[in-house]
């Protein structure tokens, strides 16, 4: 299946994921109901942007006692049903990721559905940090992109020893 | 309920949102425009898109925009035809021409509707008149840095960042300004490529650097010249580019030689061991060094020197139209519509062309701040009458009580634009304008050279696009044989003929036409295109006109004579991510994005006055004082000592206390990004 991969290396936390999400689900731009969540740590210059990766084993899918999440056969994106939900938070708890987000104004959870299969959040990152992609591609390049890193590390280890 | 299935239509064209110009996808239904997308295939922005451009929906349906002509009248608008409008404002041309001349006329171009062929209509529209006082922003954006390469290199290139392996991005933060160049950037350094960013702030792309070089506002030039000295130093310039194709170069050497590490990090406050750094990253990827320019340095009163400085970066690291460097693009082959060659008037005393020479000289530009003082004064001569094209300089020009007093005086004042622009209120005139989905015109990616048709998606009937609005008046006031053509497109297809590109050509790929290949190299050839034919370290041409002959650097005057009674050092104009300038604030949900403005400062300072996150401050220069709310950032976001105010806010406008009086001596641009200002925690 495909999912929004994301690259903290590439993210300039601009928020228009964010926007894009909050937007697509609400009309508004509140971040506060974006799915996708970017943390900006400024003490140590980093950018986290975070969302669902729609667990094979959903933790969050097995732990709700509300029965009100379930898997999209079509885009196998892990998705809350709202009407369902009874905002008993279980699967805030469960989730190994903290991408599950309470929605205080209807006290239910919520979480990224992959937008129906075309994630507004993707289509609005001008970074490039986040793509959708199949799973096993995105393993693959992330594996690529940590070799290289490796390789030039290890490259300069050995031009300063040599 | 049952669901009728509407009429669907999906067109692409290209955001004019800001200036980046982005591929869309239009998605209209029965007529109406409901939402838009990024079009993948289009080579520059590969699909993706900022969130200004689906606001383009809002932007064109909102309850705010002007639809039909308004003429003030006893100080309030009523509507008025449009016919009736323009022949009143005709007959008040042509009575102020027979009273004062054709120079007491202008006109002032804008950029809230999208702007390609726009500007050459006006100039066009001007010169057939009898008058070369043409007005636009780029009297305090974009030219600085124009100059301040082409002085140097005869033309401002553009970075090939997807190729480089070494960015300097220099006072500029693509993110929230540039949207779009931030996915090539971070391809590149994906790709292995180091990130240098000298920002004073710790902006949204500096949060990527390898190296952030936290420079103090406007001594960019003692961090190049840094740079310079240790390349030249440490022997890793390019000795063979600078031998066959440079000149001045013994002279740019010598004057080097001062700038050691450690005094410019006494200077500029960026430690002697970055310097070094930025160096040594610069010379070993040499010649794949890619710099971008950005607006923060133009707006200091040795910018453009600093900007030379930085563009002869190019020249030592052999990094000009090099892969991977900052590439000379070529442009298309097409049709002028500006008189210059025609109908030159630069007898006619342009306003500003003798304080500035090189704006008019470079640019037919004329400068906006002396015309506020020529408006009020008369002086050297009468200038009493302007149409105005969305653009908002009540907003954006510095000393907005003087503009709005300035346009207060005119004997006729037009405004073309969406909205009622507070540079609007103050207009004689209101007429409606098409926005960049009712009108017909090519667009031109540098990077890509390509060129890409805009097209007119939807129309409103009073809302004429710009052509329409300057053929009109044309042939009202007895030039309309200079404007013969039908309709913009008909405009577009004579423009492009050289080109051998038609529109039809262009509506068949959406994705746009490349009309020339990317080459490297060029000046193997062609040599440069500046008065000696080679790269110059060292200008004649300025030295003729009474400049420095090499780009000097001069300290800022905060940092050698500071005001004692004004200790902050402001900095103006940052951007923000979801308005364009002073656009956009009147879209609801930006508001809840980004909700009022804010002055920005360093966690010290905060406390060393008492002052709380969101506490309202008053902010004074010497000309006016401000009411805002204090955001306290992070002590790496901003340096102590400074300020930054984002300009475009009606609440809070940061223009009341900016000068229109001191500016570059070459660009004549104000000194936006460094005013001094006292600040105080607004009692009770």
């Amino acid at each position: 299946m495909r999912i929004v991969t994301v690259d903290p290396h590439s993210c300039v936390a601009c928020r228009n994921c964010e926007y894009a999400c909050a937007f697509r689900h609400t009309g508004d731009f509140d971040r506060k109901d974006s799915r996708i969540r970017v943390n900006f740590y400024p003490e140590a210059v980093v950018c986290i942007p975070w969302t669902c990766v729609h667990c094979s084993d959903a933790w969050c899918m097995e732990i709700c006692p509300a029965d009100a999440i379930s898997r999209n056969e079509e885009t196998g994106a892990v998705e809350i049903d709202s009407r369902r939900c009874a905002g008993c938070k279980m699967c805030m708890l469960a989730c190994p990721s903290g991408n599950i987000h309470f929605n205080p104004r209807d006290h239910i959870s919520e979480k990224c559905d992959l937008c129906g299969g075309d994630p507004n959040c993707v289509k609005f990152c001008t970074s490039g940090a986040l793509n959708f992609e199949e799973e096993e591609e995105a393993y693959t390049s992330s594996r690529e992109a940590f070799d290289s890193r490796i390789k030039r590390l290890l490259a300069e280890e050995r031009r300063k020893n040599g | 309920m049952a669901e009728q299935q509407a009429e669907q239509r999906i067109i692409q064209t290209l955001c004019r949102m800001c200036d980046d110009r982005c591929a869309i996808n239009v998605y209209l239904e029965e007529g109406r425009l409901v939402d838009i997308d990024g079009f993948k295939p289009h080579p520059w922005n590969r699909g993706r898109l900022c969130v200004k451009a689906r606001a383009a929906v809002d932007m064109v349906y909102h309850p705010d925009r002007i639809l039909k002509p308004l003429k003030k009248v006893n100080g309030k608008f009523t509507e008025i035809s449009l016919d009736r409008a323009l022949d009143e404002i005709a007959e008040k041309l042509l009575a102020i021409r027979d009273q004062y001349g054709e120079r007491s006329i202008s006109a002032w171009k804008g950029e809230a509707i999208g702007f390609a062929q726009e500007e050459n209509m006006v100039r066009r529209f001007l010169h057939a008149f009898g008058t070369p006082n043409y007005f636009s922003n780029d009297s305090q954006c974009y030219n600085g840095r124009y100059f301040g390469y082409r002085l140097v290199e005869g033309v401002w290139p553009v970075p090939d960042y997807e190729n480089a392996d070494c960015i300097c991005l220099w006072g500029a933060n693509p993110p929230h300004a540039h949207p779009n160049m931030t996915q090539m950037i971070m391809r590149a350094r994906k790709k292995g490529a180091r990130l240098i960013v000298v920002d004073p702030r710790l902006s949204a792309v500096a949060r990527q650097a390898d190296i952030h070089a936290a420079v103090r506002p406007g001594t960019d030039g003692a961090l190049v010249w840094g740079i310079i000295h240790l390349l030249i130093k440490e022997k890793m310039y390019d000795m063979d580019f600078v031998e066959n194709h440079t000149t001045g170069f013994a002279k740019f050497s010598a004057y080097s030689q001062m700038f050691t590490p450690d005094y410019v990090e006494a200077e500029t406050g960026v430690a002697a061991g970055t310097v070094r750094d930025i160096a040594s990253t610069m010379g070993k990827r040499a010649p794949k060094v890619a710099i971008y320019m950005g607006n923060g340095p133009e707006h200091h009163e040795n910018g453009i020197n600093n900007i030379r400085a930085v563009a002869c970066l190019d020249g030592l690291l052999g990094a000009v139209d090099v892969k991977g460097g900052n590439r000379v693009s070529e442009g298309i082959d097409k049709n002028i519509l500006t008189l210059y060659d025609e109908i030159p008037l630069k007898h006619l005393e342009p306003i500003g062309a003798d304080r500035f020479p090189v704006l008019y000289d470079f640019r037919q530009e004329c400068h906006t701040m002396t015309a506020m003082n020529t408006m009020l004064s008369g002086d050297p001569y009468p200038l009493r009458a302007m149409i105005l094209t969305a653009a908002n300089p009540v907003m954006t020009n510095p000393n907005t009580q003087k503009v709005k007093k300035a346009f207060e005086s005119l004997d006729l004042f037009v405004v073309r634009d969406l909205f009622m622009t507070e540079t609007a209120k103050t207009a004689d005139y209101v007429l409606p304008a098409a926005s960049f989905l009712e009108r017909t015109e090519v667009h031109y990616h540098a990077i890509c050279q390509t060129v890409t048709l805009a097209r007119k998606i939807l129309s409103f009937p009073d809302c004429t696009d710009e052509y329409t609005f300057w053929h009109d008046l044309a042939h009202r006031i007895g030039i309309g044989n200079w404007f013969p053509w039908k309709d913009e497109p008909e405009l577009t297809e004579w423009i492009l003929e050289p080109a051998g590109i038609t529109l039809k050509d262009l509506e068949a790929h959406p994705e746009g036409i490349q009309y020339k290949p990317i080459r490297y190299k060029k000046w193997e050839e062609k040599g440069f295109t500046t008065p000696s034919g080679k790269l110059e370290f060292a200008s004649r041409y300025l030295k003729d006109l009474g400049y420095e002959e090499l780009p000097e650097y001069k300290p800022p005057a905060y940092h050698t004579d500071p005001d004692p009674e004004y200790p902050f050092v402001l900095i103006t104009g940052a951007r923000k991510l979801v308005y364009y300038h002073s656009r956009f604030h009147n879209i609801k949900r930006f508001r809840t994005a980004i909700p009022g403005p804010e002055v920005e400062m360093h966690p010290s300072d905060a406390e060393k006055k008492g002052i709380l996150d969101g506490d309202a401050v008053t902010i004074t220069s010497r000309i006016g004082s401000i009411e805002i709310p204090v955001k306290i950032m992070a002590p790496n976001e901003i340096l102590p000592g400074n300020l930054q105010i984002t300009h475009g806010w009606k609440e809070a406008n940061v223009n009341f206390i900016t000068h229109d009086d001191r500016f570059d001596p070459i660009s004549g641009f104000p000194l936006m990004k460094a005013v001094e200002v006292k600040l105080e925690k607004r009692s009770g």
